[in-house]
């Protein structure tokens, strides 16, 4: 993989340049935490070596977007206009790949979606301050970016290291060759300390919660576990786990009246809620709180890698700090498991 | 790129009331449509919404689709509204539908109850159209009172005329009157003596949850295996592309890898029948 080094203040220099082709945005340091802001309003660049407090799936999938308006003949989709967004951690980008895999793939593609990832450029970033939250490690992940990014940074002395990572990403540097010098044996070997580094801080504080099997071999066997039940009576339907979920991709489709036509939006919407699945004659498959809790375990940990290989949960711990009941899915799976 | 979210507008062009709740729209949509027997469609209507239906027409009648639907919620009310001329919108065809093609040669056993007939007689149609790919049809049909049946005309008098040799009706009801003379009872009381070699049968279901419940223990009771029964199932499709994910059934998506599913891929996931 090409890699290369840029000094910190040739990078900011960089972003300068990114911010006249398009929107930018950067994980930045606010408060105690990461947050992703607009480069205009932060101006500068700090390493952020944490994920942020929120996911990335706004860029690319929105909260809340019109994505058709009738009755009207065919007309061309509305273009995006290009955007960069620095600071991916690794379980940002597996979030990608798992909206990528739903959103892209089939009969149908989401052509909003579709267009939101061709014009967005990702860069990525090694951890180094992991969270005491963050458990990537127990769902196959490194703390580090292994693919999926346009370019990664690791954050070594006096600059980063930038590895290419796709053909968007090497255009990136082609056009601007004089900001960036050969990595060093040094960098790398800066990088693969690191690297070892935080992988053990996360190993460690995930040790705890390694389940025996896998964790579909445990789902299969723990649909009637009474565990299920004990950890959701703190649960208040909130759904804050699922909103911040960065893989987390269900929807809602309405109509509106807009002057002498309509249009259509499509929303977040979220299976805690109780009406979810219901249909117009009644029947409602998951009418009880614990029936909705429980799908969404099964949803990220069985249902997600029967279709696509891979887990739905990127061990990125948000929704461990946003649940008001202190609902820990670590301790949920661990209890899950024992029994 | 095409934008698989907007709808295709139809013009209603005619509207059949079959029972006390439930009438059939015939729809012109501006494009061609082309559908299989069991796949489904989104139906908007303006501003109110969008819900899922099956095409109750033979897919080989090409510039109208015909819709049976039943008022339960907000937007088959709406629809139920609406007269001749009016426009409402279409999304699709979704879905798998049934694999006419697998059954060549076979005995095919359909049960079917309530405004379940809509997809079943676009299946029945398409099944009689090439009748002879296959053996034998046999159709039981049940409504909750004879005035409950839909396609009163054609499945009374013009289906058990078609050939009786081949294609036989069954009829119930939960409740007679007095102009009824057939069998009185749910469904599964005609699913008997079916005079099916079961080794080389399929049996399609589709109704209200509680008969696709019960017909199914049925089906499975005779010797019918799990692979060889297709339900046709009922979630709540949003999107009608595997995306929303309102209508997973365990790790299926009802829209996209249904709405026919064979009871050996379902029966052991949470709350099939809900």
């Amino acid at each position: 993989m090409e890699t290369h080094y840029v000094t910190e203040a040739d990078f900011v220099s960089l972003l300068s340049r990114l911010e006249k082709q398009g929107d930018l945005y950067v994980a930045t340091h606010e408060d105690d935490k990461v947050a992703i802001k607009p480069f205009s309003e932060v101006g500068d660049f700090t390493y952020p070596g944490v994920r942020a407090f929120q996911p990335l799936k706004p860029l690319f999938f929105s909260m809340l977007e019109e994505v058709a308006e009738y009755p009207t003949e065919e007309e061309a989709l509305r273009e995006s206009k290009p955007f960069a967004i620095i600071g991916a951690a690794s379980c940002d980008l597996r979030a990608i790949q798992a909206l990528d895999r739903v959103f892209l793939e089939g009969d149908f593609k989401d052509p909003f979606y579709e267009e939101r990832r061709r014009k967005g450029l990702i860069v990525s970033f090694d951890c180094t301050d992991p969270l005491d939250t963050c458990f990537c490690v127990l769902m196959g992940l490194n703390p580090y970016p292994e693919g999926g990014f346009d370019l990664n940074l690791t954050k070594v002395e006096g600059g980063y290291i930038v590895e290419v990572g796709s053909d968007k990403g090497k255009k990136v540097v082609d056009e601007n060759k004089s900001l960036f010098k050969p990595a060093t044996e040094n960098h790398l070997s800066q990088r693969q300390a690191i690297r070892s580094k935080v992988t053990e801080t996360v190993e460690k504080q995930s040790k705890e919660f390694r389940p025996a099997a896998a964790w579909q071999e445990i789902l299969a066997r723990a649909f009637d576990d009474s565990a299920w039940a004990r950890n959701v009576e703190t649960c208040v339907e909130c759904a804050a786990c699922l909103f911040i979920c960065p893989t987390c991709q269900c929807f809602l489709l309405y109509d509106e009246r807009a002057g002498d036509r309509y249009k259509r939006l499509k929303m977040w919407d979220a299976c805690a809620y109780r009406n979810f699945a219901k249909v117009a004659g009644g029947a409602n498959p998951r009418p009880h709180l614990v029936e909705r809790f429980k799908h969404r375990y099964y949803h990220k940990l069985d249902y997600f890698p029967k279709n696509y290989g891979f887990e739905a949960c990127t061990g990125c711990g948000r929704c461990i700090v946003a649940c008001p009941g202190k609902i820990d899915m670590r301790k949920v799976l661990k209890e899950v498991c024992k029994s | 790129m095409k934008n698989v979210y907007k709808p295709i507008t139809a013009e209603i062009v005619d509207v059949i009331t079959e029972t006390p709740t439930i009438k059939t729209f015939v729809v012109r949509p501006r494009e061609t449509i082309a559908f299989k027997a069991g796949e489904f469609m989104e139906v908007t209507v303006p501003g109110v919404g969008e819900a899922p239906f099956t095409p109750s027409s033979s897919p080989s009648v090409k510039d109208t689709i015909d819709f049976t639907i039943m008022k339960v919620g907000k937007v088959t009310e709406a629809i139920h509204d609406m007269e001749k001329g009016a426009l409402v919108g279409v999304r699709g065809p979704f879905g798998k539908g049934y694999p006419l093609d697998a059954w060549k040669g076979k005995e095919i056993l359909i049960v079917g109850g309530g405004v379940g007939g809509a997809p079943l007689r676009a299946l029945f149609l398409a099944l009689v159209e090439r009748l002879g790919d296959f053996k034998k049809i046999l159709y039981c049909y049940g409504a909750r009172t004879p005035q409950d049946i839909v396609y009163k005309k054609q499945i009374m008098e013009e289906w058990p005329r078609i050939d009786p040799k081949k294609v036989e009706i069954r009829l119930t009801v939960d409740e007679g009157d007095e102009t009824w003379k057939g069998n009185v009872g749910v469904v599964t009381t005609v699913v008997k003596d079916l005079g099916l070699n079961l080794n080389n049968s399929v049996a399609i279901v589709c109704g209200p949850p509680i008969m696709m419940k019960f017909a199914t223990f049925r089906l499975v009771e005779i010797g019918y295996p799990d692979n060889a029964i297709y339900l046709s199932m009922e979630k709540n499709m949003s999107c009608g592309i595997g995306k929303c994910g309102h209508c997973m059934l365990g790790e299926y998506m009802v829209c996209k890898d249904g709405p026919v599913l064979t009871y050996d891929l379902i029966k052991d996931k949470p709350a099939i029948w809900d």
